[in-house]
């Protein structure tokens, strides 16, 4: 087998750096880590490094969401629209949890998450 | 009011999405090639470490699927040469040849359904720590 270990980070690509690093450092709220290199900012979510890098040409959005817990969906989602963050229909409730979908500035996809049901239940 | 982040109260990731046109398919390739553990109440959720990967297919959501060429999950692995050569052994599609970055091996490749992967191993230390 590999032995795949751990996940390392996930790598967003997308168009304007600063214009990203802006919004999950900011707008998200989510911590940067400061040893990242500069070309490529990191944003620690705790256990997920959300890892960024910056290409214009042949730019496609990622649709590998990453779901992001929040202690309250319609209460975060509804300070995100606050501040002019786009969400993708109605917020959902599954059963077991509430999630909500948008994206960054470039289109990245993301959630808002949180799972009231005990797992297993 | 001025607007803080921390508002929004992000407290964790609690899965990644990979979206898939055939979900037992993708299930047999996380599980079975790439050896993810099996979350034990959903045989579509796989762990890497401490990342839930859980696949779903848009298109039994009415959306529309289509891969993900952005977004690469980075997987470590002791070995990165030798876990592409197992790979590849395996039919596993990489892209490109595995590069040095200088900090770190990286190697680029698809699950079934062109989802972008990476196989990904940082060999120096950050700044300012020392050698492990």
């Amino acid at each position: 087998m590999i032995d795949v270990e751990r996940t390392d980070f996930v790598s967003v690509i997308v168009r304007d750096l600063e214009r990203a690093k802006t919004f999950y450092g900011e707008t998200l709220g989510i911590r940067p880590n400061t040893k990242a290199h500069a070309s490529y900012p990191e944003f620690e979510t705790g256990n997920l490094t959300i890892s960024l890098r910056a290409e214009a040409d042949h730019f496609t959005p990622s649709r590998t969401a990453i779901a992001l817990r929040v202690p309250d969906v319609d209460a975060a989602r509804t300070k995100l629209e606050s501040v002019g963050v786009a969400f993708a229909g109605e917020t959902f409730d599954t059963g077991v949890c509430h999630v909500a979908f948008f994206g960054d500035p470039d289109g990245n996809a993301l959630m808002l998450h949180n799972r009231y049901a005990l797992v297993g239940g | 009011m001025r607007w803080s982040g921390a508002d929004v109260q992000i407290e964790k990731t609690d899965f990644v999405a990979i979206p898939s046109q055939d979900a037992e398919r993708a299930a047999a390739f996380y599980g079975e090639t790439l050896g993810l553990r099996s979350d034990e109440h959903s045989q579509y959720e796989f762990w890497a470490g401490d990342i839930c990967l859980g696949i779903w297919e848009p298109a039994k959501m009415g959306m529309e699927f289509q891969p993900s060429k952005n977004g690469h999950v980075a997987f470590h692995v002791p070995d990165v040469a030798a876990a592409r050569e197992e790979l590849e052994g395996k039919g596993v599609t990489f892209n490109g040849e595995t590069f040095d970055t200088g900090v770190c091996h990286m190697a680029l490749f698809e699950d079934p359904d062109g989802n972008d992967l990476m196989l990904h191993n940082r060999y120096a230390p950050y700044s300012g720590d020392s050698a492990a």
